[in-house]
């Protein structure tokens, strides 16, 4: 299990074997998008209150939950880069923070464009875009502190501990502004019933969608990850070699 | 070798007179944030409205947002003297657990930086027209709180504090962490005014206090680990 794990840690291992997988991932990825993207826009029936606006649903729930996980995954990278002292999980810290803060700004921009349409306004201070809000401003300040810090490995151990903390502050933030936005606004509508389909012609291609969005994460972050590895590894005899070929 | 063993509660008294006696001898740096503060909050009601109805509604919010600047202004020094002359250096290299000695920093800290801004908010509160009820509730929430502002930023400070341009990332990092203290404080202010019960929010401002002093301290001393190498 160990020399799984350590050679899990090297990065040249990685990248043959992701290399491997990418091809894959990336077929799959297109067939769930193209099906799941057909179905969803073109024929889900309408919504009978929201007619044509509540496909953007089919964007936005699997944006919006994905967005969720980039804390808890930055948090167990950090966790190894401070334990193991693992590059390669230096580098999924390093390369989830700005991939992290544009599925948040995706999330809170598409959220946004299906408010205009059903609350009537671009921005509301409800707990959820309060708190996702919060999030970005937390990954914008984790990317700040990596490119203030010109030792690397100070810089990866930093991030690492940032990442931790931010994690558990998260979780805390996440329910204050809910209780506060509760206790502000008592008996709000808005909420997210509006995502509960009631049948499996809507929740079909939902799950389509999210697992089409979950493969564009995987694959957005493995071609991240590799990117740094080469940039990274750039004076390694293997990448000379690959570099010429 | 075995000549004078301190034990590790002298040395959290020695760290706490120390920096204590350090604030008291530059008493400038003491002021700095303790006229923030003042500057800060005035500046509401000219930019909002002298009206004394509408200054009731934000009191609390501009309160709290003036604490909370204050205290990340005064963070910037908490380390900083330290990290510069290489007493920082000497107290990661000491035996006894980091933990106390940070805490015992923190606490001085909050002791010259924090805890003014406690004892004149009343004062400020009075000129924003703050419902003279909510003052021992401000005061009481400003007392859990502000501690929290400052152990959450001993964090950011001390994994910025080797940076030339710290300011604006340490505030980046530090603000957004402050949220769930600034929610619960302006809550308790608004809620009780409205007639809810006192305790639930000082319950929460009182676990949020104790979570902080639990972990906090852990995450500066590891923080202050990576930037001092």
């Amino acid at each position: 299990m160990w020399l799984w794990f350590s050679k899990l840690g090297s990065p040249k291992w990685f990248y043959e074997l992701s290399g491997k997988w990418l091809p894959w991932l990336i077929a799959t990825m297109i067939l769930f998008l193209v099906i799941g993207a057909t179905w969803a826009l073109l024929y889900v029936p309408q919504d009978y209150q929201q007619g044509l606006t509540n496909r953007i649903m089919y964007v936005h729930v699997p944006v919006a939950s994905l967005s969720l996980s980039f804390f808890p995954l930055m948090a167990v990278a950090g966790t190894i880069t401070l334990v193991w002292k693992m590059k390669l999980a230096d580098m999924v810290v390093k390369v989830a923070a700005p991939l992290g803060a544009w599925f948040t700004a995706l999330a809170l921009a598409s959220g946004s464009i299906w408010g205009v349409d059903t609350w009537g306004t671009w921005w509301i201070w409800d707990g959820r875009l309060t708190s996702l809000l919060l999030q970005l401003f937390l990954l914008l300040g984790i990317i700040s502190l990596r490119s203030a810090l010109e030792d690397s490995d100070a810089a990866a151990r930093a991030c690492a501990l940032l990442s931790i903390v931010g994690c558990i502050n998260v979780v805390v933030i996440k329910y204050s502004v809910d209780w506060w936005n509760t206790l502000h606004q008592p008996g709000t509508t808005f909420g997210m019933s509006s995502d509960q389909p009631n049948g499996p012609e809507f929740w079909i291609p939902l799950l389509i969608m999210g697992i089409a969005v979950a493969l564009f994460f995987t694959v957005s972050l493995i071609l991240a990850t590799r990117n740094e590895i080469l940039e990274r590894e750039r004076r390694s005899q293997w990448v000379q070699e690959l570099v010429q070929e | 070798m075995n000549k004078q063993r301190t034990s590790t509660g002298q040395a959290f008294w020695a760290t706490l007179q120390r920096d204590l006696l350090i604030a008291y001898k530059r008493k400038n740096d003491m002021a700095n944030p303790f006229m923030f503060f003042l500057i800060v909050a005035s500046l509401f009601p000219i930019g909002i409205s002298p009206d004394p109805e509408r200054l009731a509604e934000i009191a609390a919010g501009v309160l709290w947002i003036s604490a909370l600047l204050a205290s990340l202004l005064a963070m910037d020094n908490l380390y900083r003297a330290d990290y510069e002359d290489g007493s920082l250096e000497q107290l990661l290299l000491s035996p006894h657990p980091l933990y106390f000695l940070v805490l015992a920093k923190n606490i001085a800290h909050w002791l010259v930086s924090g805890l003014p801004v406690v004892l004149v908010s009343p004062l400020i509160a009075y000129m924003l027209n703050l419902p003279s009820e909510s003052y021992m509730i401000l005061f009481v929430t400003l007392l859990l709180g502000t501690p929290v502002f400052s152990l959450l930023g001993s964090i950011g400070v001390a994994l910025t504090v080797g940076l030339g341009s710290r300011g604006l990332i340490l505030a980046v990092i530090t603000l957004p962490m402050s949220v769930p203290v600034l929610i619960a404080g302006t809550l308790a202010i608004e809620q009780t005014s409205n007639g809810a019960s006192l305790s639930g929010f000082l319950a929460i401002l009182g676990a949020m206090l104790l979570a902080s002093i639990s972990v906090a301290p852990l995450a500066s001393g590891a923080a202050l680990r990576i930037s001092v190498n």
